[in-house]
């Protein structure tokens, strides 16, 4: 008697749709397994494969590529030596648009928000390299490409990927 | 807007995790079983509410929910092949006395499963009182006793 073949009595069985069901089962497994591994390199946010630097003249600025929908992450600007008592960053219209900022340390002097996007000011030392970090979150899915820069220098340009 | 697409995604989502588990994860629950039931609801509860904790959105996800769980029950009377992909079909697990091993391991179903199972229902002590035991579609087990309530007469193994 063959285990596999399909049985009448007391139930109507279908043994082929069952080891099909039983190959998807385990694809799903794999599935699963792939999304968890996911997790841990960060493509799917916070992990190794996440983090990117991006740098354009004395500029430099380190944030996550791959972020999720409310969580908070940082973006690290480090800027060159200033020359003055002042340094202004400026941030494209986009980072405004599909950000909510929770923080930004050190806190700015003062802010300026135009049709291009943010500028915001703050205390340098002369000659000391500065590190300026926003806290921000995301409330908008999808693609966000984003420019900064540091007293009207070279632009940095990146984007970022929130995961809904 | 979003609150209903986001009800609609993580129906679908958990309900094809769940199903692609296989059947063992729904009944005869182990304690690993209660813990995971009680870990998928946090985890997806705030992610389905967001920061929205209104009345409005509170009501609008439930009506989603089941409304959802109403047409697909429609949905299963209306086709018996989407009600077979929907939900898995019964197996025998346990044939005139004799225990479908193969069958079993693929199913991820222990002896002492049946056991504890023909235990419960019928007070049944070992196997061979078994005529049919049945892993239905809830993942739970049945069981079908033989007609003397002893040992049922011996039959060609099944290969």
């Amino acid at each position: 008697m063959d285990e596999f073949a399909s049985r009448r009595y007391p139930i109507n069985e279908d043994m082929a749709f069952q080891r099909r069901s039983w190959i998807v089962e385990r694809a799903g497994w794999v599935l699963l397994v792939a999304i968890a591994a996911a997790g841990l390199s960060g493509v799917l946010g916070n992990g190794p494969a996440s983090w990117q630097t991006v740098r354009a003249g004395t500029l430099s600025v380190a944030y996550e590529r791959f972020q999720r929908a409310t969580r908070v992450s940082p973006i690290v600007f480090t800027v060159a030596p200033a020359s003055g008592n002042e340094t202004t960053l400026h941030v494209s219209a986009p980072f405004q648009r599909d950000f909510e900022f929770s923080s930004i340390q050190p806190p700015p002097l003062r802010t300026r928000a135009g049709p291009d996007g943010l500028d915001l000011t703050f205390a340098a030392q002369p000659g000391a390299p500065g590190r300026i970090v926003i806290w921000a979150h995301s409330r908008r899915y999808g693609l966000s490409r984003i420019t900064a820069a540091v007293d009207g220098g070279a632009a940095a340009s990146f984007w970022i990927f929130i995961y809904p | 807007m979003d609150s209903v697409i986001k009800a609609v995604v993580v129906f679908f989502v958990l309900w094809g995790i769940i199903r692609v588990s296989g059947r063992r994860t729904l009944g005869e629950m182990t304690s690993f079983d209660f813990v995971l039931l009680m870990i998928i609801g946090g985890s997806t509860q705030r992610a389905i509410t967001g920061q929205d904790y209104s009345l409005t959105n509170a009501l609008l996800l439930v009506a989603t929910f089941v409304a959802l769980d109403i047409g697909l029950s429609i949905v299963e009377i209306k086709s018996p092949v989407l009600r077979r992909i929907l939900n898995a079909a019964p197996m025998m697990l346990v044939e005139n006395g004799y225990l479908m091993t193969r069958r079993m391991r693929r199913a991820r179903v222990t002896e002492d499963n049946i056991l504890e199972a023909a235990r419960r229902l019928h007070g049944l002590e070992r196997i061979e009182q078994i005529k049919f035991a049945i892993l239905e579609a809830t993942g739970e087990i049945t069981i079908v006793p033989s007609v003397q309530g002893g040992s049922v007469a011996p039959q060609a193994r099944p290969r």
